[in-house]
């Protein structure tokens, strides 16, 4: 997999450095950063392998992603929707990449009907899974770039906190853009996440840390 | 009022997959995700549609013998579902 290291002043420019190097757009890679502060953002950024086969080194010693990805291009056949599904390599949990023309309906609004499919998805493969073994199942790499956008808006919230010294509380999300914040900015020695508010309203707060924490 | 069901049902939805997606920011209960049930099933408006309440009380049973999420989110997407059908979401 080709990847590059970026640096710059802010994370975008990080990225785009990286992105100028690699000669891809954003659309195509996927983003890690390796250090943040407050001179300089350093971030490594892999191309994503849209080439790799379904049934890629993962699927033969995994039969269980086979079997999902081929209930799911079932499913979507039965829904009349014309898509390739895929089952991405190398990742843990088993991940199906739904990938075609035209698959918005399929995203839906803040990404609920990809989630309702995701569902309809572990419910079908279920009795092939393992206790506490789930599939995730994104559309045209909504969910993977919608990861990179929050962890970006969590580095921003976290810079502005440690200028101003007052927590942020960001837009409602989903649990698993939560979920990537608390991720993104766990080693963070100087600025904690916390989450308030009641589903489907849930928000994720960024603020200062206490000496003491 | 219509739409109040869908988004009680949303709601009830929303709870579940913050379980089984597993935020790590909050602790959700199965008594809370029945309380979000039983509160679609309050409303009369699941009787508007055909079939809401049904799906809503197989829900509610699958909370209480400890389906899986993934169980009850979609037969909660069915209620929604049948709630569209039904004209009573927009």
């Amino acid at each position: 997999m080709k990847s590059a290291e970026g640096r710059g002043r802010t994370l975008d420019e990080a990225v785009d450095a990286a992105l100028i190097e690699l000669k891809e757009s954003r659309r195509n890679v996927d983003v890690k950063v390796i250090s943040e502060g407050s001179e300089e953002t350093v971030v490594e950024v892999t191309v994503i392998d849209h080439t790799a086969p379904a049934a890629g080194s993962a699927a033969p010693a995994n039969g269980k992603s086979e079997v999902a990805r081929g209930l799911v291009e079932g499913l979507l056949k039965h829904m009349g929707v014309r898509a390739q599904v895929t089952v991405r390599t190398g990742t843990d949990p088993i991940t199906l990449d739904i990938s075609g023309r035209d698959l918005g309906a399929l995203i839906g609004w803040r990404g609920e009907t990809l989630r309702a499919l995701q569902s309809v998805t572990n419910v079908m493969v279920g009795r092939h899974l393992a206790e506490g073994e789930r599939i995730i199942v994104d559309v045209e790499r909504y969910r993977q770039r919608r990861e990179h956008t929050v962890r970006e808006i969590a580095m921003r919230a976290a810079r502005q906190v440690k200028m101003t010294g007052d927590a942020i509380t960001l837009d409602a999300m989903q649990p698993f853009e939560r979920r990537a914040i608390h991720l993104a900015l766990e080693g963070d020695p100087d600025v904690t996440s916390g989450s308030i508010g009641e589903e489907p309203e849930r928000r994720v707060v960024v603020g200062p840390r206490k000496p003491a924490e | 009022m219509p739409g109040r069901a869908a988004g009680r049902i949303r709601k009830a939805i929303a709870l579940i997959n913050s379980v089984a997606d597993d935020a790590g920011d909050e602790e959700i209960t199965p008594t809370e995700i029945a309380e979000a049930i039983r509160d679609c099933l309050e409303l009369s408006e699941v009787d508007d549609a055909a079939n809401v309440r049904k799906y809503l009380g197989e829900a509610l049973d699958a909370v209480s013998d400890g389906m899986p999420a993934d169980f009850v989110a979609m037969t909660l997407y069915a209620a929604l579902g049948a709630l569209r059908e039904g004209g009573q979401v927009n």
